[in-house]
């Protein structure tokens, strides 16, 4: 009832000729991980541990950093923060996604799909890029931390090839 | 973008098909605009200009969220992941949404 007097009643305030503007709500979850969004901030981008991904359009307004912390022993996430800037929908996404990733494998993670964070979410047709950024942020993380991995190993390898020459 | 909102209006002018609308916002800069295209059950699409990129996104209840750019020499828009047009793809799935074959003019031919 309340919900419906609200819709009316920004109807008649924005509905102006020039700047129609339909009234959509953000569901509670997105509010949820938008007021209080989970493991916000940075790690250390140069621990070599640390997989770094940075997805987005700058130039569209959405900006997002995801960034794991890898116990290389077990292979599984056990650090995650991310900073974003965007819609309220890219925040939660990718909160969201911080909160899914903790304690999975590199593996699982990877296999997260967009649709599972809209799902959750419960994301409008319209708004469904934000979850296909969240998951090409954790895709993104995930290659750059195996690169750093596979440089790190190269180049030990490489030095003892050298030394030994 | 417009003659591909006015095709799917005469669409659903000309077929009877169940819970279709088609509705197009246009910002006030004219410069981006959204296509919401319900079919019922069938779900949404919605394809959006993102002009900053000079992108147009789309959105389909089926395959989820994809991102196309134009390439003036094949005067298509292209998915960068796959190289499938959003021609070939809007046609493809809404063909069998809806049981009719449809021919969307968003390419140099149409």
């Amino acid at each position: 009832m309340l919900r419906s007097t609200i819709f009316t009643a920004s109807r008649s305030l924005f509905a102006k000729p020039s700047t129609v503007v339909a009234a959509r709500f953000y569901h509670p979850k997105v509010i949820d991980h938008y007021e209080r969004p989970r493991n916000v901030g940075s790690l250390n981008k140069s621990d070599p541990f640390v997989g770094t991904g940075l997805v987005g359009a700058p130039a569209c307004g959405d900006v997002m950093k995801l960034q794991i912390k890898v116990d290389e022993a077990t292979g599984k996430i056990v650090d995650v923060k991310f900073k974003t800037f965007g819609c309220g929908s890219a925040i939660a996404s990718s909160s969201y996604m911080t909160e899914r990733v903790r304690g999975m494998t590199l593996e699982d993670a990877g296999a997260i799909k967009n649709t599972e964070v809209a799902k959750e979410l419960c994301l409008p047709p319209v708004k469904l890029h934000c979850s296909m950024l969240a998951e090409d942020a954790i895709k993104s993380a995930i290659n750059d931390y195996k690169r750093k991995r596979a440089a790190a190993t190269g180049t030990a390898t490489g030095a003892t090839a050298s030394a030994s020459a | 973008m417009d003659r591909m909102v006015e095709y799917f209006e005469d669409l659903g002018d000309e077929h009877e098909i169940p819970g279709y609308d088609v509705e197009y916002q246009v910002s006030s800069c004219k410069k981006s605009g959204v296509m919401t295209l319900k079919l019922g059950d069938k779900g949404t699409y919605v394809v959006n200009k993102q002009p900053p990129n000079k992108q147009l996104w789309l959105s389909s209840p089926t395959t989820g969220p994809k991102r196309y750019d134009y390439d003036a020499e094949h005067k298509a828009w292209f998915y960068n992941r796959d190289q499938h047009t959003l021609k070939h793809l809007l046609d493809t799935e809404i063909s069998k949404a809806i049981g009719i074959n449809i021919n969307v003019p968003l390419d140099s031919k149409s």
